[in-house]
């Protein structure tokens, strides 16, 4: 049995890949499209919210709201500007879209490379100190990181199941076309819903800031496992992106706690071997 | 008697004399860097030719790569660590990747669309901590160093690989050459066509009699093939290969050189797409200032994709150019149907 240090690890882990993979496949289920610059808007957010924190002395948690916020608003230019523009409605629409956001990849991770330098940047400083549990112990950054999570979760619950904005995502990710004859404006949902995985991804960013590094290039690695946990889970659907995501976090630290570099092999050799037993992910629909 | 159009003659004979050109272009100038730059260049077209002909089919592999560094490390390992001589190394640096294609394809393919994206991506990264890992047979992340090909004497001319990046250059354009043609005939033929129905509407191809998998899986195969002698030749141009020479981001700039040099042509618009980006990141990585090289790529892919037309990428501009500029003819709007 790995030490209780290697649990909690994997449940941080779990908590940023559940929140990504979240955002990723509320994306994914109203435009049809994964963003693969998600990553980035990950990293933008940690950015956004290191500089509120240190350079503006914005209490952190108002800082993780700005950071939400200005990010959201930035993926929804993107998907105004970009997204809505490459993405035609034809068999080529999605590789368009692919190719156009992986290009946004290079473009955010440069600019954040000009403007903010590639120096490592931490944030040890907000919420410092540790709880003693008697055999182990917990730092506060990653108490926060958990309870972060849950409300996130809840609130998304809430939203998506009790409101009318709610019932407008779920209707129109089911029938795009029945949703928008019955009055609802799938346009501008989608920018809205854009909005939402962005800030989300955004808010992650910034909540895992003070337990790791800030660099322009922290992006990549959350967003390839949120995207093997959105896999695993099945595209499209949100119970199976945060299943997913608790799979994979804990995985990737219990398996490289014994193996270390080769944990990734062994996470991408069972992916596969999920895809082959249920190539629908273990909660998705068989649609298409 | 046929009718000849110098309107179609006169692009393809100004085409002609370009390739030309790029062909002798040993006898003007000598200089390393610009034939490595070429030689680059032609190694990342033939993954790109490779990348377009799996888009053919309507998958979309993230890990092109990964069979440029499956090709390189076997050419390596048989060079470096068996005492191979290189071309016995080089033809199986083409037999391995296709063999690993034809495997991995038959087990994946099965899933498709973005499922095969992300299964595809995930072998890049594979590929590439097993190479840093199994430090016995790869070293590591400090690489293997490997040695150019011996001199061939030929009737008393000697090709000496150690001497000059020419031999390399025309190796090049041997690889490149031998690709486009065994690509654009597959395009042509009726394999080419069988490709192109799949993608376009699997359901109705399956219920033609089209075995979907086959088809799927030829094209995967096929382009593992090509892409691993590129990876071979390239370990072998470069004097060394190392994990991260060939990860992630290479199978993702195949991915932008083939869509930004144009998906309607197996052979052309990879590779204009992989010369002109090419060309464009080396010179970009002349400029001081850290990022921005990243920043102008992206842009100018986003940008790409915005204004020109849908489909086409940039060998269209040439057609265009042509229709444009030159012959000064009306475009031909056709009636679209109002929203």
């Amino acid at each position: 049995m790995p030490p209780v240090g290697i649990w909690i690890d994997g449940l941080i882990q779990s908590c940023t890949y559940m929140t990504m993979a979240f955002g990723m496949v509320l994306v994914f289920s109203i435009l049809g499209i994964l963003n693969w610059a998600h990553g980035q808007f990950y990293m933008l957010g940690a950015f956004v919210f290191y500089y509120a924190v240190t350079a503006a002395g914005i209490p952190f948690p108002v800082s993780l709201l700005i950071s939400g916020v200005l990010v959201g608003g930035l993926g929804i230019l993107v998907e105004k500007f970009i997204i809505e523009r490459v993405n035609i409605p034809s068999a080529q629409g999605a590789l368009y879209v692919t190719v156009a956001t992986i290009a946004l990849i290079f473009f955010f991770e440069g600019a954040a490379s000009m403007i903010f330098g590639m120096q490592d940047k931490g944030l040890a400083m907000v919420l410092p100190g540790v709880l003693d549990l008697g055999s182990f112990s917990v730092s506060y950054q990653k108490i926060a990181v958990v309870i972060f999570t849950l409300v996130i979760m809840i609130t998304m619950y809430i939203v998506l199941n009790h409101t009318k904005v709610g019932l407008a995502i779920r209707a129109a990710a089911q029938e795009p076309d029945a949703a928008s004859l019955h009055g609802i404006n799938v346009e501008r949902l989608s920018l809205l819903v854009m909005g939402i995985g962005c800030a989300l991804a955004a808010m992650a960013g910034s909540i895992m800031a003070p337990v790791f590094i800030i660099n322009p290039f922290i992006g990549g690695i959350p967003m390839i496992m949120s995207l093997l946990a959105i896999v695993i889970g099945g595209l499209g659907s949100l119970t199976g992106a945060i299943v997913g995501g608790l799979i994979l976090g804990f995985l990737n630290s219990v398996v490289a706690y014994h193996l270390s570099y080769f944990s990734e092999v062994v996470l991408f050799v069972l992916v596969i071997i999920i895809l082959l037993v249920r190539p629908q992910g273990l909660f998705g629909a068989s649609r298409k | 008697m046929r009718y000849i159009d110098y309107k179609t003659v006169l692009p393809r004979t100004v085409a002609g004399v370009l390739v030309f050109l790029i062909v002798i272009l040993p006898v003007f100038t000598t200089n390393v860097i610009t034939l490595s730059v070429f030689i680059s260049s032609g190694i990342w077209a033939i993954a790109a030719m490779g990348f377009t002909l799996i888009l053919r089919t309507g998958q979309f592999s993230l890990g092109q790569a990964a069979f440029m560094a499956i090709g390189g490390y076997t050419s390596a390992i048989f060079t470096v660590n068996i005492g191979w001589s290189f071309w016995p190394s080089f033809l199986l640096a083409g037999i391995v990747p296709g063999i690993i294609a034809l495997i991995i394809g038959s087990i994946v393919l099965r899933v498709g669309g973005t499922y095969f994206s992300i299964i595809t991506l995930a072998l890049s990264e594979v590929v590439r901590i097993i190479a840093q890992q199994w430090e016995s047979v790869t070293r590591g992340t400090r690489g293997l160093i490997t040695s150019p090909p011996n001199p061939i004497v030929i009737n008393g001319f000697e090709i000496n690989f150690y001497a000059s990046t020419v031999p390399y250059f025309y190796l090049m354009v041997l690889l490149v050459a031998i690709t486009a043609v065994v690509f654009w005939q597959i395009g042509r033929s009726r394999i080419g066509g069988t490709f192109y129905s799949i993608a376009a509407n699997p359901i109705l191809a399956e219920h033609q009699g089209i075995p979907l998998m086959k088809y799927r899986v030829i094209a995967f195969t096929v382009a593992g093939v090509f892409t691993g002698f590129a990876g071979s030749l390239y370990a072998h141009s470069l004097t060394v290969i190392t994990p991260y020479m060939l990860g992630l981001w290479q199978s993702i700039q195949i991915m932008i050189m083939s869509i930004v040099g144009g998906i309607g042509s197996l052979a052309g618009g990879p590779i204009i797409g992989s010369i002109v980006l090419y060309t464009f990141g080396i010179y970009l990585s002349r400029v001081e200032i850290y990022g921005i090289q990243q920043l102008l790529f992206g842009g100018v892919v986003v940008l790409v994709l915005l204004f020109l037309p849908k489909g086409t990428g940039l060998i269209d501009l040439w057609d265009r150019f042509w229709r444009k500029v030159i012959w000064r003819e009306e475009e031909y709007e056709p009636d679209t149907p109002d929203d």
